[in-house]
């Protein structure tokens, strides 16, 4: 009875998975042992069977159901990436849209008169301060 | 398109109609559809064994082709190249699946009864008693017979031809358990064919 290691190494043999050293020593082997041998053949036989008689088989729809399909598939796909992309840009518009609405918010908020709230413009004509004690704010406006 | 300077698909060889397909042209890729579609099922039947799925997925490799057709540079020829693209959407499919189970090779000796346990001999003349179209069915019954793991080894290595470092590559496994899990492949489907053998000869 063989080892695993011998067994596989056969079977590597019989694949031409060998290097040239290994190969040599498996057809040692070979030559002056008779169950290497029949373990080699009955190998490479089921891979000869195996490979000469692949199954086959036919797409059971008519040509044209078959690629009606294919077509669709297609289609969602191409439809998918373009909603994606418009998605994407639309995306890219917003990350630069609430950075610049969060500003516009801002400065709306800071011009508006309200009740109990004073502003201070500072000698800087840049510098604007807004405070409201109801609110219990202050916001320092600096352009 | 005119209708008058239209191309005669049907005979025009695959690499004209790559070249057309890769221009936009999806009656040139349906011709080759047609043409390829039932190695591309086969590959996917075998390895799935089930008829929706390889249908769903052999579609899906069209899919994957059309889109990717850019890529195809002709090292290989189409249907090569679209084999590939369906049986990594198979493997994909049987990883999520979770029907690949690891098995390591103590686990599969532990099932099989060890790699030492002799190779049935098969010795099986198809010409002498088997008719080829039989023996082919018959071996394709065997291979369903095989877990899917075993299944996925011998067609990557006897259909598509992958050496093994290949297969572990494309598979995620070990190239010492590619090895054991084809030896454990060929030997069921040895004792399968012998039965076969001996089932005809009775």
């Amino acid at each position: 009875m063989k080892t695993t290691e011998v067994i596989l190494d056969l079977q590597a043999y019989v694949d031409s998975e060998l290097d040239a050293a290994r190969r040599a020593e498996v057809e040692r082997l070979l030559n002056g042992d008779a169950e290497a041998r029949q373990i080699a053949d009955g190998l490479r036989e089921v891979g000869r069977l195996v490979r000469e008689h692949e199954p086959v088989a036919q797409v059971p729809e008519t040509r044209e159901f078959y690629w009606s399909q294919i077509q669709r598939r297609i289609a969602a796909a191409e439809g998918g990436g373009a909603a994606h992309k418009s998605a994407s840009s639309a995306l890219n518009w917003l990350r630069w849209l609430a950075p610049a609405l969060g500003v516009a918010a801002v400065v709306v908020f800071v011009a508006m008169p309200r009740p109990g709230a004073r502003g201070q413009e500072f000698a800087d004509s840049t510098t604007v301060m807004y405070q409201s004690d109801a609110d219990g704010l202050t916001i320092h406006w600096i352009e | 398109m005119n209708q008058a300077l239209k191309p005669d698909y049907p005979s025009a060889p695959d690499e004209r109609l790559v070249a057309w397909a890769k221009a936009g042209d999806a009656e040139a890729f349906e011709e080759l559809v047609h043409r390829h579609r039932d190695k591309i099922y086969a590959r996917a039947m075998i390895m799935m064994r089930n008829e929706e799925e390889a249908m769903d997925l052999s579609q899906e490799a069209w899919v994957k082709g059309w889109q990717r057709l850019v890529q195809f540079q002709g090292e290989s020829s189409l249907a090569t190249w679209m084999t590939r693209i369906v049986i990594n959407l198979c493997l994909d499919q049987l990883r999520r699946h979770k029907r690949m189970r690891a098995e390591s090779i103590e686990e599969m000796q532990e099932e099989s009864g060890g790699v030492e346990r002799h190779l049935p001999v098969v010795m099986v003349n198809p010409t002498e008693r088997l008719e080829k179209e039989e023996l082919r069915r018959r071996i394709d019954d065997a291979l369903g017979k095989l877990t899917e793991a075993h299944r996925t080894v011998v067609i990557l290595h006897e259909f598509e031809g992958l050496e093994y470092k290949e297969i572990a590559k494309r598979v995620g496994i070990s190239i010492g358990t590619v090895m054991s899990r084809l030896f454990y492949a060929r030997r069921r489907l040895a004792g399968l064919l012998q039965s076969l053998k001996r089932e005809r000869s009775q």
